[in-house]
């Protein structure tokens, strides 16, 4: 049971990131490979609330976020303003990862720990804070998706310059998509800091960020259910296949290469994963009441 | 003084490792307005091809470097071959390419790590080890070789571009790719030649720093170092990827030297972001324009 348990606490941790991250690369467009720096500053920040502050964990974790999501301004500022190429957002955001990671591990400060990190943080994150928070985080993205402000960040992926020239401010939208991937990060890092109970900056390396993405490329860029089921597969599967452990990080990347060269739109591609389950209930009731209908006339 | 000139000499070194990597990086993004991330493993075959050769078939220093680029030059074409020119083709978001290119990087090195072994290893020659005295400061034959194949790597590659008809079409392409091809440039062509042309500087870039430090399946990651250097130099310039790659070398090995090493790593991405502020488009980056 416990096995079975962690592993879905981390499918739950990894779909809270991806949350997040799914609206910066699958709805903008921007395409990150440092996310897990901002898992690492808000793990940092909600650990140190609980551990030395004794803030309630709902609370330390929205401060996580808020960190994380402050700090990813200093990324966003300088590289996406005017009509700057995503090639440097990207190098940028890999640049950032490694100076945060660089940071932590040097910083002498007792509250931080240096290269060998925090220990003895609180185990709050149990199994229901675990998917009450994945399920909230897929709600709270699914709604930010369909709202106006998801829909500018489509007409931006697919043309920045025409929906420039219908009136949207391409800097705030990209920033708000960047602060928001930031934060749900921020919480995700809080919460992985609160169920392994330590944490080294090492942990945060550029491996989970890759990890990160593939999840987002495989589940399907314009949706937020199939990236949390593309998160569920990747880390259920590597449990499965133990043979291939090795092999594990190339698999990845081999997977990232063929889903951009087959169907580059991912495996759900434009569509949710209740989408076709509610059509069937919307057909079934309407069956009902067209027979229903047919039935009346007749009667 | 001495410690100036011998942190001097590392430097240029190391930054015309990063130079060329930065080249290999602009002349991708000059035509095909893309930045190749799949770049790092291809120094790494490079490198590793070299690494093979040397003990298994007796070659000497030079045909093995030579060898390092062809190998290089065709695993990076493979590549287009591969991955990038069906996508082209299809016309998929740049955002998807980049993320193909990511894939590349985290497939290529992870399945070295278990068809290579994931040891560190010395680069075989001796002769590159041989250090030579010049007025107090001790030059490792490897930098001296560095930076003269750099400058002559650099140099062919100018002669190439602005003196053939091939290198007309390649900048014609690196102008406007779509008008290039109604002209009559064979874009496909042009795509196999920069592909080999940014292998090869690969592979010479590989044989340098296994040279300098050691030859195992990871080294790619120091390509990112020369993707920041073609960022600063301005995306898609040449020049400014040389510049600012031989600047970057110098500044790393100066702070490293007289400040601290610890973070030694950090210049690149601060001068990255300091650059960004100031000059969006790199030191001497093409203004970004519209195109519709």
């Amino acid at each position: 049971m416990g096995y079975i348990e962690g592993i879905t606490i981390s499918t739950c941790i990894n779909i809270v990131c991806v949350c997040g991250l799914v609206i910066l690369t699958g709805y903008t467009g921007l395409f990150s490979m440092g996310h897990a720096c901002f898992m690492c500053l808000g793990a940092y920040a909600s650990a140190i609330l609980t551990k030395y502050y004794s803030v309630p964990f709902l609370i330390a974790l929205l401060a996580g976020g808020g960190v994380a999501a402050l700090l990813s301004l200093v990324i966003g500022i300088p590289t996406l303003r005017g009509k700057m190429s995503a090639d440097c957002f990207a190098i940028a955001t890999l640049g950032f990862g490694e100076a945060v990671r660089i940071i932590m591990s040097n910083i002498s400060h007792p509250y931080f720990g240096g290269a060998r990190g925090m220990s003895g943080i609180m185990p709050y994150t149990t199994l229901p804070w675990a998917v009450g928070l994945a399920l909230v985080s897929i709600v709270l993205t699914i709604n930010y998706a369909r709202s106006q402000h998801g829909r500018i960040a489509l007409a931006i992926r697919d043309h920045q310059d025409a929906s420039e020239l219908i009136g949207v401010n391409i800097f705030h939208e990209k920033i708000k998509s960047l602060m928001y991937s930031a934060f749900f990060c921020g919480v995700g890092g809080g919460m992985m800091a609160h169920y392994y109970t330590y944490m080294v900056p090492n942990v945060f390396n550029a491996t989970v960020s890759n990890n990160l993405l593939t999840s987002v490329v495989l589940g399907g860029v314009s949706s937020v259910t199939g990236p949390s089921l593309g998160t569920a597969i990747l880390t259920f599967t590597p449990e499965v296949l133990r043979f291939l452990s090795n092999w594990r990080l190339a698999i990845y990347g081999l997977v990232l290469v063929i889903i951009m060269r087959v169907r580059p739109e991912g495996l759900l591609g434009y569509k949710e994963i209740y989408q076709p389950l509610v059509r069937l209930i919307k057909k079934a009731v309407g069956k009902m009441k067209g027979s229903r209908a047919s039935g009346s006339k007749e009667g | 003084m001495n410690m100036f000139l011998q942190q001097l000499v590392t430097g240029i070194s190391i930054g015309s490792v990063y130079a060329l990597l930065a080249v290999g990086y602009a002349l991708v993004f000059s035509v095909f307005n893309f930045s190749n991330f799949g770049f790092g493993p291809v120094m790494m075959l490079g490198a590793f091809a070299a690494f093979y050769a040397i003990p298994a078939l007796n070659l000497p220093l030079f045909p093995s470097i030579l060898l390092a680029m062809v190998v290089a030059g065709i695993a990076s074409f493979i590549m287009e071959l591969t991955v990038y020119r069906p996508m082209r083709q299809k016309k998929t978001l740049k955002l998807y390419l980049m993320i193909a290119g990511l894939g590349i990087n985290t497939f290529v090195p992870n399945a070295a790590i278990q068809i290579f072994g994931g040891g560190v290893h010395a680069f075989p020659s001796d002769w590159a080890r041989v250090t030579i005295q010049m007025g107090g400061v001790a030059v490792p034959r490897s930098d001296i070789l560095a930076a003269v194949l750099s400058i002559l790597m650099l140099a062919g590659l100018w002669m190439f571009l602005y003196n053939t008809r091939m290198g007309l079409g390649i900048r014609a392409s690196s102008f406007d790719t779509n008008t290039a091809s109604l002209m009559g440039i064979n874009v496909n062509f042009v795509a196999m030649i920069v592909f080999l042309l940014s292998g090869a500087a690969a592979g010479l870039a590989g044989c340098f720093y296994g040279m300098k430090y050691s030859v195992f399946p990871s080294m790619g990651a120091i390509a990112n170092k020369g993707f920041v250097a073609a960022t600063i130099g301005g995306l898609g310039s040449l020049t400014g990827a040389v510049i600012s790659g031989l600047l970057l070398g110098f500044l790393e090995t100066m702070i490293a030297g007289y400040v601290s090493s610890t973070y030694r790593d950090l210049i690149a991405y601060a001068m990255l972001v300091i650059v960004l502020i100031f000059m969006p488009n790199g030191i001497l980056g093409k203004g970004m324009h519209d195109k519709i």
